[in-house]
C-alpha cells in the first residue's frame, strides 16, 4: 500500500492560495497587497478546478500562485510598506501629543521605497521594457493633462508632463512616429522604437476630472511604477542616441507655455560607450546605427520594387468616381510634391523605408491658426520634418509669425469668413499660403504622402478618417467596398436586359478565366484585345462571367450543403460545439459587414436623390 | 535513644518484680518528659485508661524478666527499644489527639437508679473557642434564607432542637403606631433572624455614623499618629558604609565608548555622509541610470505580459464614414445595455471638424478599466484555433457513390381508421403485412400495393406482426390481445401451402411435452379436405380468413408487444406488456414443432423490452429499460451485459453478420455497439429531433434505416469489415420525410424488402410507404 495522500497537501490546493490567505501570509493591509501586485506585476491565475484550489468550496474568489505570493513575501518594498506602517502611527501619536519638533523629524525621515530593483526584474532587457511602455504613456499622458488637486500633486502632474515631453521630443528627434488616428477618445499616436510597435492614446485638450468611480489610488500606484519605468526608459532612449538625460529646461520658456519646446535637447559631449546592447542588434554605419530589422526592410523594398510597379495597371482600372473616394489607393500627383508620385499602393507605402515618408513635411512651413491644438499639430509636423508656427495665444516659443513669408500650409479649423477689409499684402499672402484643415496633416501622415489639398481645403466638408490600423481580416472596408456596392446595384438593374442579350463570343473565354487561374485570365485579355474587344467591356463580360459562374457555384454549394449537413451528425459533441462557435461569430462578423455595406448604399442612394432634386 | 538507653539500663538493674506502673514512670519522668506528662495528665482526669495501660508495660517487664543469655537479652533489649518507641508513637498520638479533640470527653458513671454504668458528658460551656456564637440568639437556623420558613409557623429551631415560633407581628397601623409610642423605634432595625425589630446598640450606632461620616469605623483608629523614627535622627546615623567596595573608576572618568559613537557620527558628517539638516524635496525624485547595463540573474519568476489592448477601429474616428454611425434604435439599445454588456465600449459619432470635438467623458474611466484588467484578471494563453469550421465536418465518402438506397416514395398504402402499428415483409419480398390498431391487419404486394386480404381481430390492438422467416413454408404470427395467431396467407403454391399445413397443422401431433405450459396451443383447424370445398380462395379448402394455430398466453398477461423469429423458423420469442411491470411470464420461447412454450428466465431484472435472436450463433438480446443483456441460450449463462447510456430503449436490431447491435431510445439517440470491442457504444448518434421507434439492418445491403417520432426515416450506409483493425464506416445518406405526426407519433416502424435497396414504412396517420431508388 501507498503512502496515505492527506488532502489538501499537494496539487492545486497546495500551489494556488486565496486572496485572503495571501494577506495573511504577507500580514500586510489589503491595500498594500494591491500595491506589491501593482508592482510586481503579480496577476492571479484561474486554476483549472477551482474547487480543487479552494479545498472543496466553490465560493468566488481569486486565487494566486503560492509561489507567486512566496516570492513577493520578501520583497524590498514590503518591507518598506511595513515601515511606513508604522512610521505613520508614529507621527499620528506625534501629532496628537502636539510634538511638533518629532513630528518634523519624523516626517524627514519617513521611509521612501525605491523601484528600480522592480523595474530590472520585470523587464530583464531593455526591449521588454520598450515593448510594455504602451499603458505606461498613456497614463502619463493621461496625468500631464489633468489638473492637480488634494490627490493628484502638482508635483506629479509636472513630472507627468515633463515625461511625456521628454517622450514626444525623443519621438520628435529620432523622426520615429508612424502612424496617428484622431478617434472621439483622443489621438492615437503610434512609433516604431528599436523595432517595437508602442502605440499610446493622449486626451484632447480638456480639463478632465476624475470620476467618483474611480480608485484614484491604483491610478496612482501605477503611476508610480509607470513614472519610474518611463524615466529608466528614456534615460536609455537618450544616451542611446547620445544625448543627455534629463534634457535640460528652459524655466523662462516653460513659463511662456513653450511646452515641448521648453527642453533642449543637448548632445552628450563624449558618448560614454554603452557596455551592452541588450536586444537588438545595431551596427554603427557611417556614424548612423542600423539596426537588423532595418537592413531586413531595405532587402524586402527592393524585392518589392517591382511588384509594385506591376501592380500599377490593375488598379488603373478604376472608374474616376472611384478614385476620389480611394486617395489612399490612387497615385495623383500633386503639384507640391512630386517626390511621393511614385508610390502608388497602400501596401507599398506600408513597406516603404522609413527615410522617405520621416521627412514628409520637410519641404514646408505650417503655422497653426489658434483654434487648432497645438500639442498635436506641433508634434506631428515636427516629427515628419516639418517647420511649425503659432500665434501667441497658442503659447510662446514659435520659431516664426504670421507674416512670416516662409508659410507654405495653414493649419485652420474655421468656416471661411469673407474679409471685407483685406489689405492687398494680406490678400497676396492669403493665396499664396494653402489653407487645410487639421485633418490633412493627419491622413498625410497615415498615407505616408502628401495628399491633394483640396478636398481638405477650408470650409470643405471632410472625407471620413479613417482608422490606420486596420480592422480584422474580412471586416467591411468602406473603400474598397464603395465600388463594389455601386456596381451590385447597377447590375441588378440590368441584370434582365443582359439575361436577353446574346452572349457575346469572347464570354466564353472570360468565364473560362474565371473559373481556372491568372494565366487564364491574361490569356482570355489578349484574345479579346485580338478580337477588337475594348477593355471596358472586356471587363463587363468579365464581371457578368463571375457572377454566372457564382450563380452556379450557389447551386451547387445548395446540393452540397444538405450532404455537409448529414455529416455533421457525425461529429462528435464536442467539435459540435467548436463548429457552432466557429459559426456563430462568423455569421456576426457577416451580419456586421453586410449591415454596414447595406447602410452604405442606402446613403449613397439618398445622396444620389438629393443631388438629382438639387439639379432638378 | 539516649533516654530509652538508660532506661533500660535502669530496668535492667531494678529487681525483677511487679513494679507498680506508677512507680516505673515515676523513674522514668526524668528522661522522659512526654511520658511523665502523658502519664501525669491522664490519672488526673481518669482512671480507666492508667489501668489499662499498665498491663502493657507488665509484658513487657514479662519478657524483660527471663533472661536467659546475653543474646536472648540482646534480643529482647531491642525488642523492648521496639516497644517503647511504638509506646512513644501512641502516646504522642493520643497527646495530639487530645489538644484537637473538640467534643468533651464522656465519663462513665454507674447509675444510681439502676447501677448500669453510663456515659456522662461534661456540661458545655459556651465560650470564645466554642463553634456556636457569643449571641444568645434563640434562632439557630444560621445563614439560611428565611423565606423558607414563610409559611410556616416558626423561623427557626433554637439549640435544643426546639421550633422558635414567629413572634406575633402587629399589622400597619400597630407598626405606625409603636414607631409613635417607642422612642427608640428609629434606632432598631429587623432581624431576620428573629423576625422582630431589635434596637441597635451604642456601638452599631457609632459604626453607622462612622460609615456616614465616611469616616474609619474603628474608633480606635488614629491615622495621624506620629512617626516612630527607628533608623535615622539624632543618634540614630549610620556612620559605617554599608560596602566596603572602593568608588568604580567609571564613576569619573569620562566614557571610551561614548566617545567612540560619538566620534563615529563626528566621522560621518565631516566626510559628508551625514547631512545634519539635508533638503529633503531632490532625495524623492528617482535617479535614473541605466540599469540594463548588466545583464540581470533570471531569479525573476515568469509572468505572462498583459495583452495589448486593441488597437480603434474605423468606428471610432472622430470624422467615420457614415455608415458607421448608429442608428436611433441601435443608439437606444446600446443606451439600455450595462455597461459591462456593452459589446463596444462607445458610440461611434461624427463630427465635421476636428474642432468640435469634445472631451471623452469616459477616458479616465476606461484607462482605469485597463488597469484593473492588468492587476486583477488572470491572464491565461490561448491557442487561437485559426482553422475553417468546415474542416471539422468529417469528410466521408459522397452519398451518390454508396448507391443503391431508397430515394423516393414509390407508393403509398393509407387506410384511414387507425395507426400502423407494426408491419413485416416476407422473406421474399413479395408481400406486406401490417397490423393497425383497430384489430385489423392487412396483407398486400409491395410491388403494386394492392391489398389482397384483411383479417380483423376484434378491435383489439395489432400490437406485432412478423412472418416467418423460413423459405418452404408461408405464415405469419400476428399478436393481438393474449393471443397469437399463426396465420397462413391466401394465394400459395399448393407445395408451400401443404408444407405449411403440415407444420401448422400436423395430423399427428408431437407428444405433450412433460411438463405442461401453461401456454396452450389451440388448432382451429378442421380437417376441411373433405368436408368444407367452399368459397375460399385456399387451394385446398382451407378457411384463410381464421387463423391456422392460435397461441393463448396464459391468463393476466396481456398483448404480445414483440414478436422475433429465429432465423430458422423454428423458435420465436414473444414479448408481452406485464401488468405491474413484473417480468413473470412476459417473455416466451414457443418452439414450433414441438408445440412447445416455455419461459427461459425465472426472474429478470428490469422490465423487459425487447428481445432478439442472433443471427448466426445460440445468443439471446433482452433489452431491458436501460440494458441489453446476452444470453447465451445453449449453455444458459448470461454473456455480456450492454450500456448504452439511453434512458428508455425503443428498438434494436443486430447486423446480420452478428457482430454489431443498433440500439435506439426514447431520448433520440442511436448507438453503435461492436460487440467485439466493448460493453460501451462504439458511437452515439444524436440525429432524430424526437424519439427513435424503430431500426433495421438490411439483410443483404449495408444500410440500415431508423424512424423516429418527428416523421423523419434516416438512411446509412453501414460497411463492415471483417478484419478487426478497420472501424465500421456509418455514412448518413438520405432523409426520407413523407409520413405525418399524429398526436406526437411518427413512423412507428421500417422494414427493409430482402434482396432490393426498398424500405417499407408504417406511420402512425395510417399510412404505409415503400421507398424505392
Amino acid at each position: 500500500m501507498g503512502r496515505l495522500r492527506q488532502k489538501g497537501k499537494a496539487g492545486a490546493a497546495k500551489a494556488y492560495v486565496t486572496r485572503s490567505a495571501a494577506v495573511k501570509k504577507l500580514q500586510c493591509s489589503l491595500a498594500d497587497f494591491r500595491r506589491l501586485c501593482i508592482l510586481k506585476g503579480i496577476y492571479p491565475r484561474e486554476p483549472r478546478s477551482r474547487k480543487k484550489a479552494n479545498k472543496g468550496s466553490s465560493a468566488p474568489t481569486s486565487f494566486y500562485y503560492a509561489k507567486d505570493i512566496a516570492y513577493i513575501a520578501h520583497e524590498p518594498v514590503l518591507k518598506k510598506l511595513r515601515e511606513h506602517k508604522a512610521f505613520a502611527k508614529k507621527l499620528s501619536r506625534a501629532l496628537g501629543r502636539g510634538e511638533w519638533t518629532s513630528a518634523k523629524a519624523l516626517e524627514e525621515n519617513k521611509p521612501v521605497y525605491q523601484l528600480d530593483h522592480i523595474i530590472k526584474e520585470r523587464y530583464p532587457t531593455f526591449i521588454d521594457a520598450v515593448r510594455d511602455i504602451d499603458d505606461a504613456l498613456s497614463m502619463v499622458f493621461l496625468f500631464a493633462s489633468l489638473p492637480s488637486n488634494a490627490r493628484v500633486s502638482p508635483s506629479l502632474v509636472e513630472n507627468c508632463a515633463r515625461l511625456a515631453a521628454e517622450w514626444q521630443l525623443y519621438i520628435m528627434h529620432t523622426k520615429s512616429l508612424r502612424k496617428t488616428f484622431l478617434s472621439i477618445k483622443g489621438v492615437y499616436y503610434q512609433a516604431e522604437v528599436l523595432d517595437q510597435v508602442v502605440t499610446w492614446l493622449v486626451p484632447y485638450q480638456f480639463t478632465q476630472s476624475i470620476p467618483s468611480d474611480v480608485d484614484v489610488r491604483v491610478m496612482l500606484t501605477f503611476l508610480e511604477l509607470y513614472q519610474t519605468l518611463l524615466g529608466f526608459v528614456l534615460y536609455k532612449l537618450y544616451s542611446n542616441t547620445g544625448l543627455v538625460y534629463p534634457p535640460p529646461l528652459d524655466t523662462r520658456k516653460d513659463e511662456g507655455a513653450a511646452g515641448v519646446g521648453a527642453f533642449q535637447l543637448q548632445e552628450a559631449s563624449q558618448m560614454r560607450p554603452e557596455t551592452s546592447e541588450s536586444g537588438s542588434k545595431t551596427v554603427e554605419v557611417d556614424g548612423r546605427k542600423i539596426s537588423s530589422k532595418s537592413v531586413r526592410q531595405a532587402i524586402k523594398n527592393i524585392a518589392n520594387a517591382d511588384s509594385t510597379t506591376a501592380e500599377i495597371p490593375a488598379d488603373a482600372s478604376v472608374s474616376g468616381e472611384q478614385e476620389d473616394a480611394d486617395e489612399d489607393f490612387v497615385p495623383r500627383p500633386s503639384k507640391a510634391d512630386n517626390q511621393v508620385a511614385q508610390l502608388p499602393t497602400l501596401k507599398s507605402i506600408s513597406i516603404l523605408p522609413t527615410s522617405l515618408s520621416t521627412s514628409l513635411f520637410s519641404p514646408y512651413t505650417f503655422f497653426i491658426s489658434r483654434e487648432t491644438s497645438r500639442p498635436i499639430f506641433e508634434f506631428l509636423v515636427r516629427s515628419f520634418g516639418g517647420r511649425i508656427g503659432w500665434p501667441a495665444s497658442s503659447g510662446g516659443g514659435s520659431p516664426f509669425e504670421e507674416t512670416d513669408d516662409s508659410i507654405t500650409h495653414v493649419i485652420i479649423d474655421r468656416p471661411v469668413v469673407e474679409k471685407p477689409n483685406e489689405t492687398p499684402e494680406e490678400r497676396e499672402r492669403r493665396l499664396r499660403r494653402k489653407y487645410v484643415q487639421p485633418q490633412w496633416v493627419v491622413d498625410c501622415v497615415n498615407a505616408g504622402k502628401i495628399l491633394l489639398e483640396d478636398l481638405y481645403a477650408q470650409g470643405q466638408t471632410l472625407p471620413p478618417h479613417l482608422s490606420p490600423f486596420g480592422e480584422h481580416e474580412g471586416a467591411y472596408d468602406p473603400v474598397a467596398s464603395a465600388g463594389d456596392a455601386m456596381e451590385v446595384d447597377d447590375d441588378s438593374a440590368d441584370e434582365s436586359v443582359e439575361d436577353a442579350e446574346e452572349t457575346s463570343p469572347m464570354a466564353v473565354p472570360a468565364v473560362k478565366a474565371v473559373n481556372g487561374d491568372e494565366a487564364a485570365l491574361r490569356a482570355a485579355e489578349i484574345a479579346a484585345e485580338a478580337a477588337g474587344v475594348d477593355y471596358a467591356t472586356f471587363n463587363k463580360e468579365l464581371t457578368r462571367a463571375k457572377k454566372r459562374a457564382g450563380k452556379e457555384k450557389a447551386a451547387a454549394d445548395g446540393e452540397d450543403r444538405g450532404e455537409v449537413d448529414m455529416n455533421k451528425m457525425m461529429m462528435s459533441n464536442k467539435q459540435k460545439k467548436l463548429y457552432e462557435r466557429m459559426k456563430h461569430s462568423q455569421a456576426k462578423k457577416a451580419t456586421e459587414k453586410s449591415k454596414l455595406e447595406e447602410r452604405k448604399g442606402q446613403i449613397g442612394k439618398e445622396k444620389k436623390k438629393r443631388s438629382r432634386e438639387v439639379d432638378s | 535513644m539516649v533516654g530509652t538507653k538508660k532506661r533500660k539500663q535502669l530496668a535492667d538493674d531494678a529487681p525483677p518484680a511487679h513494679i507498680a506502673p506508677t512507680s516505673t514512670n515515676g523513674t522514668a519522668t526524668m528522661d522522659l518528659p512526654s511520658d511523665d506528662e502523658d502519664d501525669a495528665a491522664i490519672p488526673d482526669d481518669e482512671d480507666a485508661p492508667v489501668e489499662e495501660f499498665p498491663e502493657l508495660d507488665d509484658r513487657s517487664d514479662d519478657d524483660e524478666e527471663d533472661p536467659e543469655s546475653d543474646d536472648i537479652e540482646h534480643a529482647t533489649d531491642s525488642n523492648e527499644e521496639n516497644e517503647l518507641d511504638e509506646e512513644e508513637y501512641q502516646t504522642t498520638d493520643s497527646e495530639g489527639d487530645d489538644s484537637i479533640h473538640p467534643f468533651p470527653r464522656a465519663k462513665t458513671i454507674v447509675s444510681d437508679i439502676t447501677g448500669v454504668p453510663k456515659r456522662v458528658y461534661p456540661e458545655i460551656e459556651p465560650d470564645y473557642d466554642s463553634d456556636s456564637s457569643t449571641e444568645d440568639a434563640p434562632n439557630r437556623v444560621g445563614n439560611v434564607p428565611m423565606h423558607w420558613y414563610d409559611d410556616l409557623p416558626h423561623v427557626g429551631y433554637s439549640i435544643d432542637g426546639k421550633k422558635v415560633l414567629r413572634p406575633a407581628r402587629g399589622d400597619e397601623l400597630d407598626r405606625f403606631l409603636s414607631t409613635v409610642e417607642d422612642p427608640s423605634a428609629w434606632t432598631s432595625a429587623f432581624d431576620k433572624t428573629a423576625q422582630t425589630d431589635r434596637p441597635l446598640t451604642a456601638e452599631e450606632l457609632d459604626i453607622i455614623r462612622r460609615l456616614h461620616a465616611n469616616e474609619v469605623t474603628d474608633a480606635n483608629y488614629d491615622p495621624y499618629e506620629p512617626t516612630v523614627e527607628w533608623f535615622t535622627g539624632k543618634g540614630k546615623e549610620e556612620i559605617m558604609p554599608l560596602s566596603a567596595a572602593p568608588e568604580p573608576k567609571r564613576r569619573w572618568v569620562p566614557s571610551k565608548w561614548e566617545k567612540k559613537k560619538v566620534m563615529k557620527i563626528v566621522r560621518l558628517i565631516r566626510a559628508g555622509k551625514i547631512i545634519p539638516h539635508k533638503p529633503k524635496a531632490s532625495s524623492h525624485l528617482p535617479q535614473f541610470h541605466n540599469i540594463w547595463s548588466s545583464t540581470s540573474d533570471s531569479s525573476a519568476i515568469a509572468l505572462i505580459p498583459a495583452p495589448k489592448p486593441p488597437l480603434p477601429t474605423n468606428a471610432e474616428s472622430y470624422n467615420p464614414p457614415e455608415e458607421y454611425l448608429p442608428t436611433q434604435a441601435e443608439r437606444e439599445a446600446w443606451e439600455a445595455l450595462d455597461p459591462e454588456d456593452r459589446e463596444k465600449d462607445y458610440l461611434p459619432q461624427k463630427y465635421s471638424s476636428l474642432r468640435l470635438v469634445p472631451a471623452y467623458e469616459q477616458f479616465i474611466k476606461q484607462r482605469f478599466n485597463r488597469q484593473l484588467d492588468i492587476y486583477l484578471a488572470p491572464r491565461i494563453q490561448r491557442k487561437k484555433l485559426n482553422i475553417d469550421p468546415e474542416t471539422l465536418i468529417p469528410k466521408l465518402p459522397s452519398p451518390n457513390s454508396l448507391r443503391p438506397f431508397p430515394l423516393y416514395r414509390s407508393l403509398r398504402t393509407t387506410y384511414g381508421k387507425g395507426k400502423a402499428r407494426c408491419m413485416s415483409v416476407s422473406p421474399d419480398g413479395g408481400w406486406v403485412v401490417c397490423g393497425y390498431e383497430d384489430g385489423v391487419v392487412r396483407l398486400w404486394e409491395t410491388g403494386v400495393g394492392r391489398e389482397v386480404k384483411r383479417w380483423s381481430f376484434g378491435g383489439e390492438k395489432v400490437e406485432a406482426v412478423e412472418w416467418c422467416p423460413r423459405g418452404d413454408v408461408s405464415f405469419f404470427v400476428v399478436g393481438v390481445g393474449q393471443n397469437i395467431h399463426f396465420i397462413v396467407p391466401p394465394f400459395l403454391p399448393p407445395s408451400t401451402f401443404t408444407l405449411t399445413k403440415t407444420l401448422l397443422a400436423p395430423p399427428t401431433l408431437p407428444p405433450a411435452p412433460a411438463v405442461p405450459s401453461p401456454v396452450k396451443w389451440v388448432s382451429k383447424y378442421k380437417d376441411s379436405t373433405s368436408t368444407v370445398t367452399s368459397e375460399s380462395t385456399a387451394p385446398t379448402g382451407y378457411d384463410v380468413s381464421k387463423p391456422i394455430l392460435t397461441l393463448e398466453l396464459p391468463p393476466g398477461s396481456s398483448a404480445a408487444r414483440q414478436i422475433s423469429w429465429h432465423r430458422k423458423g423454428d423458435y420465436f420469442a414473444s414479448v408481452s406488456n406485464q401488468p405491474g411491470g413484473s417480468n413473470q411470464g412476459a417473455l416466451w420461447i414457443h418452439q414450433l414443432s414441438r408445440r412447445h412454450s416455455q419461459a427461459p428466465f425465472k426472474t429478470m431484472k428490469g422490465s423487459v423490452q425487447l428481445v432478439l435472436f442472433h443471427p448466426t450463433k445460440p445468443h439471446f438480446f433482452v433489452a431491458t429499460q436501460r440494458y441489453i443483456r446476452i444470453y447465451n441460450l445453449a449453455e444458459q449463462k448470461l454473456l455480456k451485459t450492454l450500456m448504452p447510456g439511453i434512458r428508455w430503449i425503443s428498438s434494436m436490431d443486430v447486423h446480420p453478420l452478428g457482430d454489431h447491435l443498433i440500439v435506439g431510445g426514447y431520448d433520440k439517440k442511436l448507438c453503435w455497439f461492436d460487440l467485439e470491442l466493448s460493453d460501451k457504444p462504439y458511437k452515439i448518434l444524436r440525429y432524430h429531433t424526437r424519439a427513435i421507434r424503430s431500426l433495421h439492418f438490411h439483410p443483404t445491403y449495408p444500410l440500415f434505416a431508423s424512424s423516429s417520432d418527428d416523421g423523419s426515416i434516416q438512411i446509412f450506409h453501414a460497411r463492415v469489415y471483417n478484419d478487426l483493425m478497420t472501424d465500421p464506416l456509418i455514412v448518413p445518406l438520405k432523409i426520407l420525410r413523407g409520413h405525418d405526426v399524429t398526436e406526437g407519433l411518427g413512423v412507428l416502424g421500417v422494414r427493409w424488402v430482402r434482396g432490393l435497396p426498398w424500405l417499407v414504412s408504417a406511420g402512425a396517420d395510417g399510412t404505409v410507404a415503400v421507398w424505392c431508388n
